[in-house]
């Protein structure tokens, strides 16, 4: 028989459970890792985004989860693009001109301070270029928007910069527009976190892991915007971030999904984003045209924007949305054709083509709302056609050892869900990359192609346009290295008492100057 | 009692060896983090001085060697992502699930030994059948649609609490805690109940009402002691469930704690916060069963004599 306690037992577990509970509440309800946050009655627009920015570094913000803080807010570059025109509008720069094929003389702004006081010149301009550009930081903007360019750059004096290129470069206003400016003496052996430049805000306090907090910068040279402060905070959950708009705790939450519950409080807008498969050309049954042509007839693209999409997007035969240099409208997306799909795989079956061969259908996962479903619906397409496709769902990076070169070795056939955005606004960005032969995510070209993509790139206005318009007809008809779904748009929540206009750049570049308090 | 804490350092110390290597060889094998690091077209060179930089270059042996030496000194390298301390932002991280993880154990065993002897002390009255209803229902909730109906309910139709976040009084707590604390709750409840049902009905309980003892004496000073280690063996389980991250409420409601912190180094091949994220949580699980088997032995005199015979 078990003894008797002793009679003090009780109380001490008592005793133990109100130290426990004197040790949660001692901390006053405050959670670990929050201690330097002010609560939010300080005027501050509070916006909520998907994922806490890794850096601040000027150089990175061509990363989606950078750029939306840093670009124009933080620093701002020489150049502004319009996301609604697409031209180009002084910012640190007041004047451009080519001075020959190889050089750009740029005038600089006169009157601009950094947030650390010190004047802003061309030598702060030449030495951002020079920091950026084929350096060895291994910065994103110089891979994404300069590739391979060469560029020689000088300040002949205070308020004039020079940009010479190895090749002529019509574009490199445009290029420049990317680039983020910060003063001379900018660490340029390493990555900068908190970066200091002449942007309308600077940056506060950063509590890793909770929030960002921005301060207006009281010695702006533009238009001062309306709020005095601007605080990040990030929930990975898309229903949360509907949910701070709808109970007035956030002014914006970006990266919405229809059905993430923020109601008419949710604006669309489009995104410049494009989803398509691009299909490993190289292996048996995609080396076949026809089995390629046969993806493109087989899958719904109307069905899918219509009921998993929600209407939010359109039907895509190009690889760059309308508003981009280059998008052709003559271009419609292929056909939903079934039987059209079910003929070509029959006869290059019978032409010996192996088509019961498996290919993977590889998806990232949440890389847009219904992503799963989407890869299952082109699944059961390509099934009906006759083809053998298994879906494979993958994080970022796994994905992105299939996208960039150098692409996964003896993967089979493929076929690769992406989505591209193309936000500089000229065709040159994404041909580059996805269409050229050796471009960085493309499995496949021809060298007629290659030779239309560069000289596309050499000319200027609507020819330039046509040029490239011509370019992804061609990828059409006679390469078919994509199969192209849909032109995505976006969806940003916008408080009833907050003010703004989202435009295709949104997703990347929050404009802060452009929020006002709603009247 | 020394010997028992020495054995059970012993014998915990292999498996703590087995996650130490295991999650350096697991996340090397997740694939190559320069290219989520590099730009597009970053050419050879590049990527040989990322490697460098980062000592992803080495032979495998030799960055276990660096690793295994930086243990023993908290140093684990910077992150890849953020270019801070490893280490440090793993511990800043930590008190955040601690306390989380600390508070929700609180409550859910005070609780659930209040219901739970409830129950037990008239089975198959209203009051049992209620809360058998009432905890199987609470232990099969999953968490992250609860937290959603929450937020919802509380956050957007009514406007008591915040959605979501870390900054503010108390209210802060109230929804993240009872998604978290849901789940242990019915299992705890139902775990009481049930010693407690078979403590009461032992002899000695007679014999102390027998004795002329108060029922709440009984109850309380006589059976729970006796159904105490099934229930410290739950407990303890379930506690190092959420100390191992609570991850769905730390990503719901942007809790800036240690399973998200892992979970973000995993997709974003962090590998030196990763390491030392799990490292931490690896330890502290360690400790707290130490912890769990010494608070048994405490409260049965029979393990105490088996460990130390």
């Amino acid at each position: 028989m078990p003894a008797f306690p002793p009679r003090s037992t009780p109380r001490k577990a008592a005793l133990a459970l109100v130290l426990l509970a004197g040790l949660v509440a001692g901390s006053g309800c405050t959670v670990a890792n929050s201690d330097s946050l002010t609560g939010g009655a300080d005027g501050a627009l509070q916006i909520a985004l998907q994922q806490e920015p890794p850096t601040l570094e000027p150089c990175e913000s061509s990363l989606t989860s950078t750029g939306i803080v840093v670009r124009s807010n933080i620093t701002e570059p020489l150049v502004e693009r319009d996301p609604t025109s697409g031209a180009l509008k002084p910012l640190l720069a007041t004047g451009w001109k080519a001075t020959d094929d190889h050089t750009w003389t740029f005038t600089i702004r006169d009157g601009v301070r950094f947030h650390d006081g010190t004047p802003f010149d061309a030598e702060d301009a030449a030495f951002s270029i020079t920091r950026a550009v084929g350096s060895k930081l291994g910065c994103n903007v110089d891979g994404y928007v300069f590739a391979d360019s060469k560029l020689e750059v000088s300040a002949p004096d205070a308020r004039t910069l020079t940009v010479k290129t190895k090749d002529p470069d019509p574009i490199l206003p445009l290029r420049l527009s990317f680039l983020e400016i910060v003063p001379t003496g900018t660490n340029t052996t390493s990555k900068v976190r908190e970066p200091v430049g002449t942007g309308p805000y600077k940056v506060a306090d950063w509590d890793s892991g909770i929030s960002l907090r921005l301060d207006r910068f009281d010695g702006y040279w533009g238009t001062k915007p309306d709020y005095p402060a601007v605080r990040y905070v990030w929930r990975t959950e898309n229903s949360i971030r509907a949910a701070m708009v709808a109970s007035g705790e956030a002014g914006i939450a970006v990266g919405l999904g229809p059905e993430d519950g923020a109601g008419d409080l949710g604006v669309a807008f489009p995104n410049n984003e494009t989803t398509a498969l691009r299909m490993d050309v190289n292996v048996t049954p995609l080396n076949d045209i026809r089995v390629r042509r046969a993806v493109n007839y087989a899958i719904d693209k109307n069905g899918i924007v219509e009921s998993l999409f929600l209407k939010l997007g359109e039907p895509a035969g190009q690889l760059v949305a309308a508003g981009v240099v280059g998008h052709d409208p003559a271009i419609k997306a292929w056909p939903y054709d079934p039987a059209k799909a079910k003929a070509l795989v029959a006869e290059a079956a019978a032409a010996g083509v192996p088509v019961r061969t498996p290919i993977t259908l590889i998806a990232r996962t949440a890389q847009f709302p219904k992503v799963a479903e989407t890869a299952e619906v082109m699944q059961e397409a390509l099934s009906q056609a006759g083809l053998n496709v298994k879906i494979k769902m993958l994080d970022t990076a796994a994905h992105l050892e299939y996208q960039l070169r150098p692409f996964v070795r003896d993967a089979g056939p493929t076929l690769l869900l992406i989505m591209h955005g193309n936000q500089a606004g000229d065709a040159a960005f994404t041909t580059s990359q996805y269409l050229k032969s050796d471009g960085p995510q493309s499995q496949y070209g021809t060298a007629a192609l290659d030779e239309m993509i560069a000289q596309a790139g050499e000319k200027t206005g609507p020819e330039r346009s046509q040029a490239f318009g011509k370019v992804l007809a061609y990828q059409n008809e006679n390469v078919v290295q994509y199969a192209h779904i849909a032109h995505m748009r976006g969806l940003i929540g916008i408080a009833s008492n907050v003010r703004y206009k989202p435009n295709s750049a949104s997703t990347d570049e929050l404009r802060l100057a452009e929020i006002h308090p709603a009247e | 009692m020394l010997t028992f804490v020495r054995r059970r350092i012993v014998s915990s110390a292999v498996p703590l060896v087995v996650v130490i290597l295991g999650v350096f060889c697991l996340a090397r094998l997740t694939g190559d983090p320069a290219k989520l690091y590099l730009p597009l077209s970053a050419t050879p060179q590049m990527r040989e001085d990322f490697l460098a930089r980062n000592g992803f270059d080495k032979p495998l042996i030799e960055q276990l060697w660096d690793y295994l030496e930086g243990l023993f000194t908290l140093d684990f390298g910077e992150s890849l992502r953020t270019g801070q301390d490893a280490a440090g932002m793993a511990l800043r991280a930590f008190p955040a699930t601690l306390q989380l993880a600390g508070a929700t154990m609180l409550l859910a065993i005070v609780g659930a030994v209040l219901i739970g002897s409830w129950a037990a002390y008239k089975p198959n009255s209203l009051a049992d059948r209620l809360s058998g209803l009432l905890s199987m229902a609470a232990a099969s909730m999953p968490d992250f649609w609860f937290a959603i109906m929450g937020v919802l309910v509380f956050a957007v139709t009514l406007g008591w609490l915040p959605t979501s976040g870390v900054v503010g009084g108390p209210e802060v707590w109230v929804l993240p805690l009872l998604t978290l604390l849901i789940r242990p709750f019915g299992v705890l409840v139902q775990v009481v109940r049930g010693a407690m049902v078979s403590a009461l009905s032992a002899p000695y309980v007679k014999v102390a009402r027998s004795k002329g003892a108060s029922e709440p004496r009984v109850v309380f000073g006589h059976a729970l002691r006796n159904a105490a280690p099934p229930v410290l063996t739950v407990a303890g389980d379930l506690t190092v469930g959420l100390v191992n991250g609570a991850v769905v409420v730390e990503t719901i409601f942007g809790w800036p704690g240690i399973g998200k912190l892992m979970i973000d180094s995993i997709l974003q091949r962090d590998f030196a916060v990763l390491q030392a994220a799990v490292l931490i949580t690896a330890v502290t699980i360690f400790a707290l069963n130490i912890l769990v088997d010494l608070c048994h032995a405490l409260l049965d005199s029979r393990v105490r004599q088996a460990v130390t015979a």
